[in-house]
């Protein structure tokens, strides 16, 4: 309401505002086309070189992208990323969606109080996350497999961190932690924007619980459900700097054993900052930002068309 | 049987036991209800505080006796060989680099100044940029706006390599000051400036022109006080960005004496590979002023944080 | 006050902490202390704690400072070349470790950041005074780019009264076929248990170090002497069908004692009865288990054929010399005040059991001295006996991604032979180590377009 009437600034009053706007963007307009326009478009050029760190660097033509393409090292990060990416959209988000309707049933104080411990994860960073969580996964003495052992009497000698089989697992749970509460709180302001009147009228009509909730609840939430699922996305293919402080002591950190850990980011960096090639990392920069591209456009579409 | 399980038995014993004794009755089967889910939510938050008391712990524990109890040691066992300050001694000792002795609280400098200089140059840059936004009507200023909302779908990850050459062909590169040039305005700071500048009437901005005030005075007088729980939040988000950061500071500094937090505990990650109560309390140490930050600004940051997601 | 700050207060007390921040910043940027003359890198603990000692009579000598400076190896191997590329600030010397100078010495030669050592090792007369299979692991395209440390022969490690017990002649023990021979009499399940509580041999379950020591002994090699991809060999397929049978296979004789503490259990309950143990090794087991002293022996590596080599080389320590350095000549001196001083060579090996690179100091007395962990042996004599016949390892920028592709070749035979025994094993391994030289071979096809490029 405000917003409308916030859209002819200036047009009443008559002045004019000249230079100011442009000078009150001129910071921007400056960092941004030296920091972000020259290296977008130097990106596009990397791409098609090789080069020795920053240094020197020799065309190649399309051969980055080919030499992915045969590559079985990025076969497998691009296999253990969309994992991960899977995990976060289906394991994830239910369950920051349940904790979201768990909560929002409760008092206004308990629901703050609850709000701000389950959130608290997220002002951690992913580094620091990883380096505390490495010494949780610890076999026999670590608090996750003495957990573990506790619960289902099984698990305090397993190596999360050393076991090819676990290590995906460990870093989905690791994320867990450390993104439920964030995602938490997107539902939880959108259960509590929802049309009290609706749900009302629902119920009168006899649904009631889970009918109620998929059928009339969800669906008016889902803008944000669409918001959420595909923020999730990005974040999930640009993983790296948790599973490089899990797995730092692996050659090459963060790979894992048997490149059990290894995500697209993780492999990036390492060709493109520990083994100096900025074009063949170009290359796996613009692979990823295809994917994020699609992924998110496919996902609006579906979303739009669920809508029709 | 042990605690755990105890408790989980517990829990789900009454749970199901209340809900038995529900049948028929619509106030009963509610609060059969509700006792499920208070477990649930509790046994949540459990698992959410499980790490940070362990961690909370381990950090004083001798290292001796870190992995004899999972978390404190019993009271009657508390003397100096069990609960110490040996971790953050260790941490605290000065070491040995080419740039001479660095001590622990060079790299929290080095962290406080890279997250508070480029929380500030965000937040003044990127409002600045949003009020012109949003307040203003000049040539440009629609394909500016997609041109923005355009580049924040770029993954910044794209732009790390053709940045570092960059930077080290002008030669930014291996210091603070050009690690945060690159980032000292965000697009989706102006974003959430310009919304919130959106709705502050016209007439208000008038009405200070007319009383005389510079346009930058406006802005800065008028228009800023009136977005401060923005300013706030955001400010949160990129102290959070800012303070957090390890990919850029991993590659761009060289040199030992510029490092922070992230990537020195990173660094120790792998040199107290059997010590590692000393990077866990530096780990505790750098958890502690995004914390701090974020008991004083939760309602704002909570608020702005959705605001935008739930509106849109 | 800060009510009257447009931002807010939160903004505020960030603002001020910036301002303190960045005054105590621009304060405390003078007071750091000079760069001294020379900094070295190291990454071993050991070798910090000795040259911490030799560094003070360097100094005094040419009147100058020396840094040395500890690091871990990991971070260090991508910052100090990212620093190299970039022309920031770099140590003068660095020690790096095996397998890392195709790293550093990857794109045209004129950007390499390090020093040519060759012509300064012949000037010198050094060359021909060290082991020469050592100079490959630090030279690209024949240039020497870093100085060898070490020799790293390798020998056997056994438990001396258990083989005893167990009725093994160790000098019977010539080629690995009578090795496995005995190791499948001595391989058993000692209580009755029905698990195998005996084993021969220590080897390792994912290849790795296990597999190259072996096929290097063997005569195999990751790369050739013009550094291309060379362990799609028959040679490497042999080694591996002959490696999975002893530690996969129905009469396997070998396991994975693991490392650190579990080695030391293996060990100490008799798990494992022989150890792959180059010089190094053999001081870490000194150091770790030091009740096992005078329990312990050491043996020549079984040969693959009679008469053949009976030994290998496992690991390796080099110093680089970077070309950003102030003070090159002054740094040449305190490289080789390091690493060839034969008076403190002969004290190194006796604090830490590793032989010489140069040769001259192997006639010290230290290198003769009885061992008492190793039952009296003069251990000394028998790793300098060995050390001429090292095989050398040839290195490649992309050595890393080799390491790794050979591992991963490794376990996927040995998922196929849990799954089909022999059958069709050597077909399987034969094709899993040309695809993995493939892949690496694109991966170097890629870093010599670079080179040639320049």
């Amino acid at each position: 309401m405000a917003a409308t009437r916030g859209t002819k600034p200036g047009a009443k009053s008559g002045s004019k505002p000249g230079a100011w706007p442009y000078l009150f963007l001129s910071p921007y307009l400056l960092l941004t086309g030296v920091f972000f326009l020259v290296p977008f478009v130097n990106a596009i050029v990397l791409a098609f070189y090789e080069t020795n760190g920053p240094r020197g660097r020799v065309f190649v033509g399309l051969a980055n992208f080919r030499f992915l393409l045969h590559d079985r090292t990025f076969h497998t990060a691009l296999g253990n990323t969309t994992l991960f990416a899977l995990a976060s959209v289906f394991v994830q988000l239910p369950l920051a969606m349940g904790l979201a309707v768990l909560l929002n049933g409760g008092g206004k104080r308990t629901k703050a109080i609850l709000r701000l411990i389950l959130f608290s994860p997220n002002l951690v960073g992913q580094i620091f996350v990883g380096i505390l969580f490495s010494v949780l996964f610890v076999p026999r003495y670590g608090l996750i497999n003495k957990t573990v052992q506790a619960l289902f009497h099984w698990g305090l000698e397993e190596r999360w961190l050393g076991d090819p089989r676990l290590v995906m697992p460990a870093i989905i749970l690791t994320s867990l932690w450390l993104w439920v509460g964030l995602n938490m709180i997107y539902f939880l302001a959108a259960l509590q924007a929802v049309d009290k009147d609706l749900e009302d009228a629902a119920r009168i009509d006899g649904a009631s619980g889970w009918k109620l909730f998929w059928h009339v609840t969800l669906p008016s939430m889902r803008p944000v459900v669409v918001f959420v699922t595909v923020m999730s996305v990005i974040g999930s293919y640009q993983i790296f700097e948790l599973p490089l402080a899990l797995l730092a002591d692996t050659n090459p950190p963060g790979f894992g054993p048997n490149n059990s850990g290894l995500t697209l980011i993780t492999y990036l960096n390492e060709v493109a900052f520990r083994s100096g090639d900025l074009g063949l990392g170009s290359a796996v920069g613009w692979i990823v930002a295809l994917i994020i591209f699609t992924v998110s456009l496919i996902q609006i579409r579906v979303s739009r068309i669920a809508e029709d | 049987m042990n605690a755990p399980r105890i408790v989980l038995f517990v829990l789900a014993a009454t749970f199901v036991a209340l809900l038995a004794a529900s049948v028929g009755s619509v106030a009963r089967r509610a609060r059969a209800l509700r006792f499920g889910r208070t477990a649930l939510l509790g046994l949540a938050c459990t698992t959410v505080l499980g790490p940070f008391v362990w961690l909370a712990a381990a950090i004083f524990k001798d290292r001796t006796v870190l992995n004899e109890y999972l978390f404190f040691p019993p009271p009657p066992k508390w003397s100096h060989a069990t609960m110490n300050l040996d971790n953050f001694r260790e941490l605290l000792r000065g070491h040995e680099t080419m740039h001479g002795l660095i001590h622990f609280p060079r790299y929290v400098l080095n962290s406080v100044l890279y997250a508070t200089v480029g929380t500030t140059c965000q937040l003044v840059l990127s409002s600045l940029a949003g009020y012109a936004l949003a307040k203003y009507r000049f040539r440009g200023k629609n394909a500016l706006m997609l041109f923005m909302l355009g580049s924040m779908m770029i993954p910044q990850v794209l732009l790390l390599a053709p940045l570092y050459k960059m930077a080290v062909d002008l030669g930014m590169v291996d210091s603070l000051w050009g690690l945060l040039l690159p980032w000292m305005v965000s697009a989706y700071g102006i974003f959430l400036f310009r919304q919130a500048c959106m709705a502050i009437p016209d007439e208000l901005i008038d009405a200070g022109r007319i009383d005389g005030c510079s346009e930058f005075g406006i802005y800065f007088r008028l228009v800023m006080p009136l977005v401060r729980p923005m300013a706030a939040a955001f400010c949160l988000v990129s102290f959070l960005s800012f303070w957090n950061a390890f990919f850029a500071p991993n590659i761009f500094l060289h040199s030992q004496d510029k490092l922070t937090l992230p990537v020195v505990l990173q660094l120790y990650l792998n040199q107290y590979k059997l010590d590692y109560g000393v990077f866990l309390a530096g780990t505790a140490l750098a958890m502690l002023p995004p914390a701090i930050l974020f008991l004083a600004l939760q309602k704002e940051f909570i608020s702005g944080l959705t605001s935008g997601a739930v509106k849109g | 006050m800060f009510s009257r700050f447009p931002y807010g207060r939160a903004p505020f007390w960030i603002a001020v902490a910036a301002l303190v921040s960045t005054v105590t910043w621009a304060a405390t940027r003078g007071l750091q202390a000079p760069r001294p003359d020379l900094v070295l890198v190291t990454f071993t603990q050991s070798h910090y704690d000795a040259y911490r000692r030799a560094v003070p009579a360097f100094e005094r000598a040419h009147g100058v400072t020396v840094q040395v400076e500890f690091t871990n190896w990991t971070p260090l191997r991508s910052r100090l070349q990212n620093a190299m590329l970039a022309g920031t600030e770099v140590p003068d010397l660095a020690e790096v470790f095996e397998g890392s100078l195709g790293f550093f010495t990857r794109g045209p030669v004129r950007d390499i950041g390090l020093y040519d050592l060759t012509d300064r090792l012949h000037a010198d007369g050094l060359y021909d005074r060290l082991v020469p299979s050592r100079f490959s692991l630090w030279s690209a395209e024949g240039r020497v780019y870093a100085l060898p440390h070490d020799v790293h022969p390798v020998m056997l490690a056994y438990r001396r009264d258990l083989v005893a017990a167990a009725g093994i002649d160790v000098a019977t023990l010539d080629t690995w076929d009578k090795f496995v021979a005995a190791g499948q009499r001595a391989t058993r399940d000692l209580d009755g248990d029905g698990v195998i509580d005996r084993y021969m041999l220590d080897l390792r379950a994912d290849g790795d170090w296990g597999l190259t020591t072996l096929l290097f002994q063997r005569g195999g090699a990751l790369f050739d002497p013009q550094g291309n991809v060379a362990f799609d060999s028959e040679i490497v397929a042999q080694t591996i069908l002959w490696y999975l049978r002893q530690s996969e296979g129905p009469r396997k004789i070998a396991t994975d004692a693991g490392w650190g503490q579990s080695t030391a259990k293996a060990m100490t309950d008799g798990l494992v009865l022989f150890f792959i143990t180059p010089d190094w090794r053999s001081f870490q087991f000194e150091e770790e288990e030091p009740w096992l002293r005078g329990k312990m022996a050491l043996m020549p590596l079984p040969a693959w054929a009679p008469g053949e080599r009976r030994t290998s080389v496992w690991g390796g320590t080099g110093l680089m010399m970077m070309k950003a350095s102030k003070h090159p000549e002054l740094a040449w001196e305190l490289a080789k005040y390091l690493y060839f001083d034969p008076a403190s060579l002969g004290e190194h090996f006796a604090e830490t059991n590793l032989v010489p690179v140069l040769k001259d100091a192997w006639t010290r007395p230290e290198l003769d001295a009885p061992n008492p962990y190793y039952g009296g042996q003069r251990i000394g004599r028998m790793y300098t006996a060995l050390a001429p016949d090292t095989p050398p390892v040839y290195s490649s920028p992309v050595d890393a991604v080799a390491r790794a592709k050979l591992n991963e070749a490794y376990s996927r035979c040995v998922t196929k032979y849990r799954r089909d025994g022999e059958a069709g094993l050597l077909e399987t391994i034969r094709s899993e180590l040309s695809r993995a030289a493939d892949d690496v071979r694109r991966m170097a096809d890629r870093t010599r377009t670079l080179t040639e490029a320049g």
